[in-house]
């Protein structure tokens, strides 16, 4: 309930309040393009796909388990780490999006806010797809573990650094031209800015294939190095214990 | 009764000073955790300050202020806020889960206030090199001030302390709720978003929320409060309401700390 409900629904309404206090301010009804209400719909949303498309929990599981040797029971069994754990994350992001999307939604409709029912599906798939990818990271700062006994900070400056370059914190648009389009080229821009832009209507399909195209490339470039990763941690991991 | 309270005073400090070394000699055990933690701090700091940056770069004013002085906001929640990580975060943190596992016991057994022992036990040594940030961007947006009168400085020997036990004392009466319900990670998440209220600029907020952020629930005084110390000519009224405030806090935290004690049982045979 918190992850789905309470987080989000508090931070849209503290960045909702921090985009009318801005427009009130503003001398232009018109931001880097766009109107309040185009501003305010996409800070809605983005409190709750921005809370869908992060992994904190399970990446601080994997690496817990590789920490604490844990990861035993796992390793002599015929199942594989990576994929339990994938399985394990969507499942979980499938109810709470599930519980989560419907307020947007529904304020979307209440407030007259920008948004385009049509793109609703597509949107959502890019962010399903994005999931991968972040299990994918996820996994590959999971595997550091077995070389760094405490690796939660890099969890934390992980999620940081995607808060800014997904576009949760403030819109893509809003950044210079030249750093907007190489953010745009890297996959992080599926999580938030692209599905929350595409449904609001600021951006064309041009740029959600765009987006389907970097997270394919985004999987295809961390699989191979959590793979790597995997392979190089797992001998020299000493397993103890009955 | 005067020379017993600064003995007191001296056996707490000394304590402090036990707690800063062994939590030095800890965190030092982990360097690369160590090392991280001051670079995560980093991108929360880059990511506050790019995204105002981002902002002021569309419009001349958020609220009442603009990017100069929304720079100075910045620099007293970095500050504000990495006394409060070093001091009392881990620690609060950890409340609800030692309430769980019972080891209250020993804490409680101990000749020392328990609410200080439970705050301030473990010091988080890698955020002094963030204090040290928030300190130097502090100084860069100051000096960015056309006629900034700096002896205005001294107010903040006021009210980043006051700033800080206001944020202490609410936190520390969610995590002490711990001990009646035992599991109260909800309300720490709910203490979360209240605290993120702070982390803006309070000209942004309506008046009614802006008196609650004041008053009930006064994460303003962060980081809002001292800026227009800086910035504005001195509310002494304010600063008298939000000095005096901060200690009823502290009062009512110890108050509900002991009255939650009540809850506690011994989860030890």
């Amino acid at each position: 309930m918190t992850d789905a409900v309470l987080q989000p629904v508090t931070t849209a309404l503290i960045e909702l309040t921090l985009w009318t206090a801005i427009f009130a301010t503003a001398k232009t009804n018109m931001i880097g393009g766009f109107g309040k209400e185009s501003y305010l719909a996409y800070v809605l949303w983005t409190a709750f796909v921005g809370r869908i498309a992060a992994n904190w929990m399970y990446e601080f599981k994997m690496a817990d388990e590789i920490e604490s040797g844990s990861i035993n029971s796992i390793l002599v069994r015929p199942t594989s780490f990576y994929g339990s754990y994938l399985s394990q994350f969507l499942g979980y992001k499938f109810i709470v999006s599930g519980f989560s999307l419907v307020f947007p939604l529904l304020a979307s409709y209440w407030f007259h806010l920008p948004l385009i029912s049509l793109r609703i599906l597509p949107a959502l798939a890019l962010i399903v797809y994005y999931l991968i990818l972040m299990h994918t990271i996820s996994f590959v700062i999971a595997t550091l573990a077995f070389h760094l006994t405490r690796i939660h900070s890099i969890t934390v400056a992980k999620n940081l650094a995607l808060w800014l370059v997904t576009g949760e914190l403030i819109p893509l648009d809003l950044f210079p031209e030249g750093i907007r389009q190489v953010v745009l080229w890297l996959p992080f821009s599926s999580g938030v800015y692209i599905p929350v832009a595409y449904l609001t209507g600021r951006i064309s399909e041009d740029l959600l294939y765009r987006g389907f195209l970097s997270t394919t490339l985004g999987i295809i470039f961390f699989g191979a190095v959590g793979a790597m990763m995997w392979r190089w941690g797992l001998t020299k991991y000493t397993g103890t214990g009955a | 009764m005067n020379s017993l309270n600064i003995n007191s005073l001296k056996k707490y400090a000394r304590m402090l000073s036990a707690f800063f070394k062994a939590s030095l000699v800890a965190d030092l055990e982990f360097r690369a955790n160590f090392a991280t933690r001051i670079i995560t701090d980093c991108f929360w700091y880059a990511a506050q300050i790019v995204s105002f940056e981002t902002i002021f770069r569309h419009t001349d004013k958020i609220g009442d202020w603009n990017l100069a002085q929304t720079r100075v906001f910045l620099g007293m929640l970095f500050i504000v806020d990495a006394f409060y990580m070093i001091f009392f975060s881990d620690n609060l943190d950890k409340i609800s889960e030692r309430v769980r596992k019972g080891e209250l016991d020993l804490l409680l057994t101990k000749p020392l206030n328990s609410q200080f022992m439970l705050s301030c036990q473990r010091i988080n040594t890698a955020i002094i090199g963030n204090l040290i940030l928030g300190i130097l961007w502090l100084m860069f947006s100051l000096a960015a001030l056309p006629d900034f009168n700096w002896l205005r400085l001294l107010w903040l020997a006021l009210l980043i302390p006051a700033g800080l036990l206001s944020l202490y004392s609410i936190r520390f009466a969610f995590s002490s709720t711990a001990l009646i319900f035992t599991r109260s990670d909800n309300l720490q998440y709910l203490w979360f978003q209240i605290y993120r209220l702070g982390m803006r600029p309070d000209s942004i907020y309506v008046p009614w929320l802006k008196f609650v952020i004041l008053t009930f629930l006064p994460v303003a005084v962060v980081a809002s409060v001292p800026t227009r110390a800086l910035l504005d000519p001195p509310d002494l009224w304010l600063f008298a309401w939000v000095s005096v405030w901060t200690f009823a806090l502290l009062y009512f935290s110890h108050r509900y700390w002991n009255y939650c004690l009540k809850f506690y049982s011994s989860a030890s045979s």
